[in-house]
């Protein structure tokens, strides 16, 4: 992350937001980090923008703090003064307009996701640039890069509550097996139109993978068939 | 002076960049300010916060002052410790503290510590991280007890147990074995000097004594120098020179009280009895 | 080189019985050319405020004559003069004003304040250059010799001196730090001040 300033409080991060029929799942983990050190461990980078609107951040805690806490203001404002709560979309374009004006000097890599009359639940993500796309799930952070494969392998449409929260929990579990600069526990949300429910894995419940085996003396079990040797050309 | 007005706008001044940008390309670097090397730490207990700093203030490797205060006042509930530029966390609290204390007479209410926080890391965000402040907030209000911890750049976390500055990972390590929810004043107190003791002796950046201050509901305890565990010894002897040890060229003096002497011209003394 | 060494000099101040005393170096010099012998630090404010400058020659005559305008200022506006500790944060906030963008020079400030009982209290400070204060209860140093002076005066220094004792040690710490330092010296001049008078002492040292 050569984008961030020296001595900067970086969210080295895994954060995704999966939609589902009826509402949308969004999760992240807990690791803050300045250079090596681990500034906070129980942090909750799933920020709340609006009753039914939620956003993931990564990059510069500084950044997408501030960038979180002016959205925030404007949607409150905007609540105040239309009537009716915004859509999503509204909280995206303004995400994105924020990300992209500035986009000299904020290192935020953002994921809006929420519940609204209009879409139902939907999912933006707002990459580092300050571009806006919509996605059926959105993966964000450095520990993202591990799970891509994963999430496409796994991903599938029509998905119901239950199914979301597992997929979710399982992707953020394996990126931040893989990223040293995520960690710690991990946080969910489930939004929907009635609610909005917080989900807490705790770091030693972590759904497990297969975490290798210790190979003693370099001795491998001896396979039942002779290995074939390799072709050598004469 | 470039302008004739008494008045100077508010805020800063960089009239001297263009010069000091022109030296430091003929290759004089900047000289550094004096910074904190700092231990502070905040803690959550029972009924409000414990904060605790170290009094060490250094310039380089010189130990600029030996007995610094870093718990700033903000309002009477809500104190911070400051770590970093030791200016910048002078002038930053100061500025801070005077806002509080205006909001708090323009709505009538006892200012909360969010308001506090929020304040600072607007500011600080504004400035990019170019002012160098580290800080520990912590306060009681309307809403209970809050801790916080401020970064540089703006960025903020509320935690129940936090420190900063050069010595907070030895801090830190006493924290997260000793913490406990729900604790006693004295247990809390006594966990506090623990963390402050830790960056003091294991940190070249922290040293001499322990301040530390108690935030309830409705009473501030400043502990200024709780614990000196680094007093001087008493000389064995003393290096009093002789007078005229020293020899000068040119004397010159002063005389700061004024002679009068009251002459009495013509007529007769007033009659006061 | 930092522009702190540019032009060399040095400043103490230290805490009497009753009394303050604050000496400077009398050099100028363009690195390690020098200059002059006679260039003034130390400056004074009030009766009993002295206010000692080493750094940046070109910021030590500007900032001298922003103080004079300033406490003037102060003055005529209260109809009173200047405390130290007033006069203290006054330099403080001046410097930060310049907080990116600094002038180069470390104030050192020496004066007795008075107390409710009429009596006199001696009063020492000293900042950085961006204005962080450091109120010090023995003695305060600055300038290109503050590490050698730091050494001495922790060692000479003692509580509760007479007014011509403190004169003997604050001296003594002034020459010998001095000493050692390249661009520092060619002369060293002393104020002491007291309730009732100020002796100002030119030293004979080294003008090597």
């Amino acid at each position: 992350m050569d984008r961030l300033k020296s001595g900067e409080v970086n969210l080295g991060t895994s954060i995704m937001a999966v939609q589902f029929e009826g509402g949308v799942v969004i999760g992240a983990d807990s690791r803050t980090t300045t250079g090596s050190y681990i500034a906070n461990r129980v942090t909750d980078k799933l920020t709340h923008v609006h009753d039914r609107i939620y956003c993931c951040r990564s990059g510069s805690a500084a950044d997408t703090q501030a960038v979180a806490d002016i959205v925030h203001y404007y949607l409150q404002m905007f609540t105040q003064t239309s009537g009716a709560p915004p859509s999503v979309h509204t909280a995206a374009a303004l995400f994105q307009k924020l990300c992209y004006e500035n986009k000299d000097a904020l290192s935020a890599g953002i994921i809006v996701a929420g519940w609204d009359k209009d879409a139902g639940p939907s999912v933006y993500n707002i990459p580092v640039g300050g571009g806006m796309f919509r996605q059926p799930w959105a993966i964000g952070g450095s520990g993202s890069t591990y799970v891509y494969g994963y999430c496409d392998a796994t991903y599938k449409e029509g998905w119901g509550r239950e199914e979301t929260v597992e997929f979710v929990r399982n992707t953020l579990a394996l990126a931040m097996s893989r990223d040293g600069s995520s960690g710690g526990v991990i946080r969910m949300c489930v939004i929907t139109e009635d609610k909005v429910e917080r989900l807490f894995v705790p770091g030693d419940q972590l759904p497990k993978f297969w975490e290798g085996r210790e190979i003693v003396g370099g001795a491998v079990k001896k396979l039942d068939v002779d290995p074939i040797p390799m072709a050598v050309e004469v | 002076m470039s302008s004739s007005s008494i008045y100077s706008p508010p805020g800063f001044d960089f009239s001297n960049q263009l010069r000091n940008n022109f030296m430091l390309q003929k290759g004089l670097p900047l000289p550094k300010a004096t910074s904190t090397g700092t231990t502070i730490v905040g803690c959550l207990f029972k009924d409000g916060i414990v904060l605790g700093a170290d009094t060490r203030a250094t310039e380089g490797p010189i130990v600029a002052d030996k007995n610094c205060e870093k718990i700033h006042y903000i309002t009477e509930s809500i104190r911070c410790c400051g770590a970093g530029t030791a200016a910048d966390t002078e002038f930053t609290t100061a500025l801070i503290s005077s806002n509080m204390e205006m909001h708090a007479l323009q709505t009538g209410r006892k200012p909360r510590v969010v308001t506090a926080m929020t304040m600072l890391k607007q500011m600080l965000f504004r400035y990019q991280g170019q002012v160098g402040a580290a800080l520990v907030l912590g306060g009681v209000d309307a809403t209970g007890a809050h801790l916080f911890t401020i970064h540089p750049h703006g960025s903020t976390d509320k935690l129940p147990y936090v420190t900063m500055g050069s010595g907070s990972l030895a801090a830190m390590a006493v924290f997260e074995s000793g913490w406990k929810p729900n604790m006693e004043r004295e247990d809390a107190l006594n966990l506090v000097k623990l963390a402050i003791a830790a960056g003091i002796f294991n940190d070249l950046g922290s040293g001499s004594n322990i301040d530390a201050c108690i935030i309830t509901a409705n009473n501030t305890e400043m502990l200024r120098n709780v614990e000196m565990p680094n007093v001087r010894v008493q000389k064995e002897r003393d290096y009093k020179f002789r007078r005229g040890t020293t020899a000068w060229k040119k004397e010159d003096v002063r005389k700061l009280i004024v002679e009068e002497q009251t002459l009495l011209i013509g007529g007769d003394e007033m009659d006061t009895s | 080189m930092s522009i702190m060494e540019y032009n060399g000099g040095s400043v103490v101040a230290m805490v009497g019985k009753d009394c303050v005393a604050i000496a400077s170096d009398l050099r100028l010099g363009n690195q390690a050319l020098g200059i002059s012998s006679n260039f003034q630090k130390i400056f004074p404010i009030t009766d009993r405020i002295y206010l000692g400058l080493p750094g940046l020659a070109t910021d030590v005559t500007t900032l001298r004559e922003r103080f004079r305008f300033r406490v003037n200022m102060y003055t005529i506006k209260e109809e009173r003069e200047i405390e130290p500790e007033t006069f203290a944060h006054l330099v403080s906030s001046t410097l930060y004003e310049h907080r990116f963008g600094p002038y180069f020079v470390e104030p050192v400030m020496a004066g007795l304040s008075k107390t409710p009982s009429g009596g006199v209290k001696p009063f020492i400070a000293a900042t950085d250059l961006i204005g962080c204060l450091n109120f010090a209860k023995d003695f305060v140093v600055a300038g290109t010799a503050s590490s050698k002076l730091y050494g001495v005066a922790e060692g000479l220094w003692e509580p509760d001196l007479e007014a011509e004792d403190l004169f003997e040690t604050i001296s003594q710490t002034l020459l010998n730090a001095v000493d050692r330092d390249a661009y520092s010296g060619w002369g060293c001049i002393v104020h002491v001040i007291t309730k009732d008078k100020v002796v100002t002492r030119t030293l004979k040292g080294r003008m090597d």
